[in-house]
């Protein structure tokens, strides 16, 4: 493990708890008193503001510690959730999304993030004090006081540590004092410098001065009392490290001075004296020393607590042993392991504070001492996962890692299919039928594992829809917000699964029908109450699993579409002519908005965009060889139906030949493949047709829709061969050369160039590495 | 809890917020004798301590928080 | 070698804790909140004994103190130190925690070779204990 690898898991927690924020947000929106939720939504930030912590992200963790101070107040209740508030803060999370996106490429932040996060963070704390002149940012020190930002000095006592009294403190070791001059403009930062000060962990002694000079007479009246003019001095004797990590937000105004009372320095003393006579060559640091003495400290507070609780007496008792082990005190270590094994609190107690490292000067053992073995006990074993109690365990996983892994799975696939075409060989070119037949056996093994690990792998790729539904939630609150319109959205079926490719490029397309829906479907509030709907439109996505297929539906309430408007616009653009139009039923002429340049520049509205269209929509489903289609009622809303494949990985072809050339045909579009006598193929005009099982069927040579200058070739009996496609809810015949078999590929989709080429759904490698053409018919018969 | 303005004094009660600074200032401007009561007083934000640091008023009982006790005390 | 058992909620926070006492040379193990850590202790069949417990305060399902408080009613080979990392820093946590059964307070992010350090000396390890003393920032 390394940095690197501590990096990205810091952006997958980061993003994990972005998008848990988003939704809690959204969440506590429709419930602000649910106490639940709001909790969920602090722990989050919480976590999100900790991870930032361990690795100096200060503008990230300055905007996220503001949100977090917000969201504690809110969920005590000393401040009231509003939308004002969930605006500020869910562009705060947006920012500080990008944060991350910025840490995820370059490991770090760059150095303009400061004056944003400082503004996101301002914008925030501005909900919990309004301070009645203008926040600075900045503030603006003035020279006057001098060393107001002066360098740390650590050598001799700086003047400030005689505001202190030390004299008539105990003496614990390790004390430690410093100064805190809080610049002028931190109460508009919603910083609290006394809070702060107040809270120091140890704090034994607290001083405040004015930095500068109080007002006086006539000055008094136009003072600031929001302009901080604190010099705050203390002294703690909690160690160091948790001090500086109290003020670790303001660390540049803080001025630090170890101060030692006479004990500790004694205990340094006696220690190298001793160390020296017994002719140690590395006496005990004086850091570990003090920390040692703390550590002992805490112990006798552990025991003076106690109650009545065995094992806190024994872990105090194994720790204070590992204590002076790491002093290397023989005879304290061994007088310890002497007392009785049941031995009381009240008495180790006595006993600790009498041997107490620091208090100590007696003469140490002159040899080093035997560190007693720790006991280990049996080893441990692997438990294995036979339990059955156990809550499903959940692990997380990089996408890159389960993409490479589904590659594998894939070229495995594919790779196992040579093994047939070897056993075949082997047959009939070198006479081994034996061998052919083990071949085949072992194939058949193979096979069986590479379909089982197939299926795993998509399992492992499939995702929740709910993954592309998330983001809806926020969308429309934004975009209703900015229309003046008041829209629910309902959510069904986010569990419902489907592939990663098939999920992902649905975005897009549900964002687009969503804007349409919010833009010319949902109505104005008064519009709606005047037409009897209540005042909110509902927006309600369904999604479901039909067999192989993922169905979303999307319902809105809303005005549904205009038949005759459609109608009339399609006209006008010249997409269809007038008596054509005339003669369609409403809901065909409903339809023709999915025709492209449909919608041109008149009809934007800032949201819907600019000519993206529902052609868009449409091509972009039919892509992933989804379907949409639409249904309306004028008045009553409108609805959209995809139909999705649940998987774009292992696709069954069928392989057919035509004009000399290879093609692929997906298995779940074809009917039935058929020789049909050319006597029995009629001829009408251009087309042909035959009929089967009583039914006509129009006949197109594969070879025309392909634009190949051949005719189908028939076979030996004058047969030709029909492949029987569905396609929109009819049969087609395929006109082909010939069929070869059933194969399972992976079906790659066209890239680069190739992409905008119709009537390919993609391309795929076979078992003797050539690449198959798989062909996309609903595309090629349009 | 907040700020209590009775005719002799201010009684400050539970924590004081950052807000209630500047009404405090007002108001101990404005006093002959200016006093504050912090005998229920559980803490203050650090403007309003810079309040009373600034103008000192008469503090006829000391709040609970010796820290704080102190702070005020000492001229 | 020791056993040191890593309890926090944050995944980034868990990596970041065995990492630091990882390249200390210890074994480490972790747990998601209080009642994963006491599956994990029961779990391994009598074997599972750590040296050592790093346990943060705010966790869901069962927090640090809660813990803590099951752990010191376990038997006395499960006794080990308790070294409780929190992000807050007011006396009254640190009172919880001792409260508790704890042995050690720290305060999130804890500096790295103060983990170390604390978790040497309450380990007993005299070696890691003194590379940590000279690693700590004064």
């Amino acid at each position: 493990m390394n940095q690197a690898d501590l990096l990205d898991q810091f952006v997958i927690e980061a993003r994990e708890c972005l998008e848990a924020i988003g939704k809690r947000l959204l969440d506590v929106e429709q419930q602000p008193d649910n106490e639940a939720l709001l909790n969920d939504l602090f722990r989050s930030v919480h976590t999100l503001k900790g991870n930032c912590g361990l690795f100096e992200f200060k503008a990230l963790e300055r905007v996220v510690h503001a949100g977090e101070d917000l969201l504690d107040r809110v969920r005590h209740r000393t401040l009231a959730y509003s939308a004002e508030l969930a605006d500020a803060l869910l562009e705060a999370m947006d920012y500080s999304a990008q944060l991350i996106d910025q840490i995820e490429r370059h490991g770090r932040i760059e150095g303009a993030a400061d004056a944003a996060s400082m503004a996101h963070a301002s914008a925030l704390r501005a909900f919990v004090c309004e301070p009645t002149s203008v926040p600075q940012l900045e503030s603006a020190a003035p020279a006057a006081t001098g060393a107001r930002h002066s360098v740390p000095c650590q050598d001799d006592s700086p003047p400030w540590m005689k505001r202190l009294h030390l004299a008539g403190l105990t003496s614990r070791a390790g004390l430690l004092a410093l100064r805190y001059v809080p610049e002028e403009g931190c109460f508009f930062k919603g910083e609290d410098p006394w809070r702060l000060a107040r809270t120091v962990p140890g704090l034994l002694q607290l001083d405040i001065q004015g930095a500068g000079a109080w007002p006086q007479g006539e000055d008094r009246a136009a003072w600031d009392c929001y302009q901080c003019n604190l010099d705050i001095v203390l002294c703690t004797d909690a160690p160091r490290a948790e001090v500086e990590a109290h003020f670790r937000c303001v660390a540049e105004q803080v001025n630090w001075y170890a101060a030692t009372p006479d004990a500790a320095a004694d205990t340094s003393d006696v220690t190298s004296a001793v160390a020296n006579a017994i002719g140690c060559v590395d006496p005990v640091s004086p850091l570990l020393h003090q920390r040692v003495v703390a550590l002992w400290n805490d112990q006798c507070d552990l025991l003076e607590r106690v109650g009545d609780s065995a094992g806190t007496v024994l872990a105090a008792r194994n720790a204070m042993g590992h204590l002076l082990a790491c002093l290397d005190n023989g005879a304290a270590c061994a007088a310890l392991a002497e007392l009785p094994e049941g031995v009381q609190a009240a008495s180790l107690l006595a006993w600790a504070r009498a041997n107490a490292p620091a208090a100590k000067e007696a003469v140490r053992a002159a040899a080093r001492a035997v560190r007693p073995e720790p006991d280990i006990g049996t080893p441990p074993q692997r438990s294995d996962d036979g339990s059955t109690s156990q809550p499903q365990k959940v692990l997380k996983v990089g996408q890159e890692k389960v993409d490479r892994l589904m590659e594998l799975i894939g070229e495995m696939v594919v790779a196992k299919n040579s093994l047939p075409y070897l056993a075949q060989r082997a047959e009939q070119v070198f006479q081994q039928r034996e061998l052919a037949r083990e071949i085949k056996a072992q194939y058949a093994v193979i096979n069986r594992i590479a379909e089982d690990m197939q299926h795993a792998i998509m399992q492992v790729r499939m995702l929740p829809v709910g993954a592309v539904f998330q983001r809806f939630g926020r969308l429309i609150r934004d975009i209703s917000r900015k229309l003046g319109k008041e829209v629910n959205l309902v959510v069904e079926g986010e569990d419902t699964e489907a592939d990663k490719n098939v999920i992902e490029p649905l975005a897009d397309p549900l964002i687009h029908i969503l804007r349409n829906s919010l833009d010319h479907g949902i109505e104005l509030p008064a519009v709606r109450l005047a037409a009897g709907k209540p005042a909110a439109g509902t927006i309600r996505i369904v999604a479901r699993q039909e067999s192989d297929r993922v169905i979303i539906e999307i319902h809105d309430d809303g005005a549904g579409v205009n038949a005759a408007r459609v109608r009339d616009k399609a006209v006008e653009r010249g997409l269809i002519p007038a008596d054509k139009a005339a003669t369609l039923s409403d809901d065909d002429a409903v339809q023709l908005i999915f025709l492209p340049g449909f919608s041109t520049a008149d009809e934007i509205s800032d949201l819907s965009g600019r000519g993206v269209g529902m052609d868009v929509v449409r091509t972009a489903i039919e892509r992933i060889n989804g379907g949409v289609e639409l249904s309306s009622v004028q008045g009553q809303g409108t609805t959209l139906r995809l139909s999705l494949p649940l998987s774009m990985a292992v696709t069954t072809v069928m392989v057919i030949e035509s004009a000399g050339r290879r093609l692929g045909v997906p298995m779940d579009m074809i009917v039935e493949t058929v020789r049909v006598p050319a006597g029995d193929v009629h001829h009408f005009k251009q087309a042909r047709t035959t009929v089967l099982r009583g039914r006509v069927v129009p006949l197109r040579a594969l070879n025309d829709l392909l634009a190949l200058d051949a005719a189908p070739v028939p076979n030996e009996e004058g047969e030709l061969a029909v492949l029987v496609i569905r396609h929109a809810n009819e049969s087609v015949g395929l006109l082909v050369d010939h069929f070869h078999g059933a194969s399972d590929i992976i079906l790659k989709p066209l890239e680069g160039v190739l992409a905008g080429l119709v009537g390919f759904a993609g391309t795929a490698l076979m078992g003797d590495g050539g690449v198959l053409m798989v062909l996309n018919p609903k595309e090629l018969l349009q | 809890m907040t700020i209590r303005y009775l005719k002799k004094h201010a009684a400050l009660e539970g924590h004081v917020a950052v807000d209630d600074a500047e009404a405090l200032a007002q108001w101990l401007l404005l006093q002959r004798d200016p006093a504050v009561h912090l005998g229920k007083c559980a803490g203050v934000h650090g403007a309003v301590l810079q309040v009373l640091l600034a103008l000192r008023p008469t503090v006829k009982a000391m709040p609970a928080d010796p820290f704080l006790a102190a702070v005020l005390g000492s001229s | 070698m020791h056993r040191i058992l890593v309890v926090d909620d944050a995944a980034t926070v868990r990596m970041y804790h065995r990492k630091i006492l990882s390249d200390a040379g210890w074994h480490t193990d972790e747990a998601l909140n209080g009642v994963e850590a006491l599956e994990r202790i029961h779990a391994q069949d009598g074997g599972g004994v750590y040296d050592l417990y790093v346990v943060d305060v705010n966790m869901p399902r069962m927090d640090g103190y809660s813990f803590v408080r099951e752990l010191r009613r376990l038997g006395a080979r499960h006794q080990a130190p308790v070294v409780m990392i929190s992000t807050e820093a007011q006396r009254r946590d640190v009172d919880a925690a001792l409260d508790a059964g704890a042995n050690c307070y720290l305060v999130k992010p804890a500096q790295p070779s103060a983990l170390v350090l604390s978790a040497a000396l309450l380990l007993g390890d005299r070696e890691a204990a003194r590379t940590a003393a000279q690693g700590v920032r004064t």
